[in-house]
């Protein structure tokens, strides 16, 4: 980088950043892929300074969510998930060398669009905190509510706890979330959970590891619309899944954040999104004991289709009811194997 | 200093002491149990869920997950994004939303304003004691001086 381009990137950062005063110039600077660069640091800057100038580069640099990307990382940094968690004199102290150099190195990261879950490698699903690695799928929020959807049906159909010996397979676990959450809240389940990416069974078994919920769960890599299937498993009492779901055409524009880093396998469903829903039905009805329940979390157009697709093509399966997600979209749906 | 707090408390109509206090103000003091707390009704509810413009579901990948809540027959508005899992920000916002419920139908009477103000008092008689203690160690520290050069001078 030449004298010349840091001054402007001093002029530029004097520009942008309020109130902000930085007694010394340039002491680290690097190079995120494009080009785009961390900002100069002065040995002295305090948690709350660090959030502003962080804050203030990312927005320079078109990165979405610029504030929220500072404090979530800077707030791990300092060993809390969020920046309220963080004392109020904590965050006017300076940070410690090894802070610094923590942040500088994360926010570097985020400058590449990769997103926060990945770069601070974890995230939060209900009650638990997940180990999350890149491709593996992120899990979204509107996956929290198929689960909490998921155990008040259970609550329903089997009584406040859920009844005795209850098994269940998860179909495309990713980093763990459904299958780990459900573990969490049903002592005697058991799952068995798929994934036809390695890193994804990986990560999901790690995650199991580190809640200690090893035991209960098994994992396996398999395809559900290849691998020739699960005649060693047994009938389970529900199958649960969020499927890629995307029709390819909406792959195209995405954010950056996923198109560059999450594995497109886990959000590509095909020509019409159901590709990979169709094969999980199919399984669903050779796989359930009689009046065992399906939940998928889908896309916004699919609820109507699959209720059509189903009643011609998989007598075996009862649609049973379409629930909307907190942006009132349709996003799940709940099937039934018939008696 | 405490009877111009009581005069703000007892003075004014409620909407003012919402904005004199921060919430979650109890729950942070960790001593919530044995409040009546208020009873929510979910048909009296508004949720919204801000994520920004998106498709939502697997297209899109965001941080953000604030809840906010509005209670349609007060107009009490609260919003939460205090954890990042939208479903304790959705519990958090209710507690939040019935300790502000309490606040307004109890008014004078309020369980949570009388603690709240309790912990305030407390906390201003812990300070008075510390900034005496300071001055008494300051005003001992003055004498030793003193003496020390009321010591030097004598010497030879």
């Amino acid at each position: 980088m030449t004298s010349k381009t840091m001054w402007l990137l001093g002029r530029l950062m004097h520009r942008h950043r309020g109130g902000l005063k930085l007694s010394s110039f340039v002491r680290s600077a690097s190079c995120t892929a494009e080009g785009a660069v961390a900002p100069p640091v002065d040995s002295s800057v305090t948690a709350e300074q660090a959030v502003r100038l962080w804050a203030q580069h990312f927005t320079l640099h078109g990165i979405s969510e610029p504030l929220l990307s500072s404090q979530y990382i800077i707030a791990h940094v300092l060993g809390r998930k969020t920046l309220d968690g963080v004392d109020r004199r904590r965050l006017k102290d300076p940070l410690t060398d090894t802070e610094r150099v923590s942040v500088w190195k994360l926010c570097t990261k985020r400058l590449t669009s990769m997103p926060v879950q990945y770069v601070i490698q974890e995230w939060d699903f209900r009650d638990l905190t997940l180990k999350m690695k890149p491709p593996v799928f992120i899990p979204r929020p509107e996956t929290e509510e198929l689960v909490g959807l998921v155990l008040e049906d259970l609550r329903l159909i089997r009584g406040e706890s859920y009844g005795t010996d209850l098994r269940c397979l998860e179909v495309g676990c990713g980093s763990g979330a459904i299958s780990l959450s459900l573990l969490h809240s049903i002592p005697q389940l058991r799952v068995l959970a798929l994934d036809q990416s390695q890193a994804a069974v990986c990560l999901t078994r790690e995650n199991a590891n580190r809640l200690g919920l090893q035991d209960k769960l098994e994992v396996q890599h398999l395809d559900v619309m290849g691998d020739a299937l699960l005649s060693k498993c047994g009938p389970v009492h529900f199958l649960v899944s969020n499927p890629p779901y995307l029709l390819t055409q909406e792959m195209q524009s995405l954010q950056t954040e996923i198109l560059r880093f999450e594995d497109h396998a886990a959000l590509d469903g095909g020509l019409d999104g159901l590709s990979v829903i169709r094969s999980i039905l199919v399984l669903a009805s050779k796989l359930l004991k009689e009046r065992g329940r399906v939940y998928l979390e889908v896309a916004p157009c699919h609820p109507p289709v699959i209720r059509q697709m189903i009643e011609e093509t998989m007598p075996g399966l009862l649609y049973l009811e379409t629930r909307c997600d907190l942006t009132n979209r349709p996003r799940f749906c709940i099937l039934q194997r018939r008696a | 200093m405490s009877s111009l707090l009581l005069r703000i408390l007892y003075g004014f109509s409620p909407p003012l002491h919402r904005q004199l206090f921060k919430w979650p103000f109890v729950l942070a003091a960790g001593k919530k149990d044995l409040i009546d707390l208020p009873v929510l009704n979910e048909e009296d509810l508004e949720e919204q869920f801000v994520r920004g413009s998106g498709p939502g579901g697997q297209a899109t990948n965001k941080t953000s997950n604030c809840v906010v809540l509005k209670h349609t027959p007060t107009g009490i508005v609260v919003k939460c994004h205090q954890t990042r899992s939208v479903t304790h920000n959705r519990k958090l916002a209710r507690d939040i939303l019935r300790e502000k419920l309490e606040v307004e139908y109890k008014g004078e009477e309020s369980e949570l304003l009388r603690r709240q103000n309790e912990s305030i008092q407390r906390k201003q008689v812990k300070r008075r004691k510390v900034n005496e203690n300071i001055e008494k160690k300051r005003r001992f520290k003055e004498t030793l001086n003193a003496e020390d050069f009321g010591f030097k001078s004598q010497e030879p």
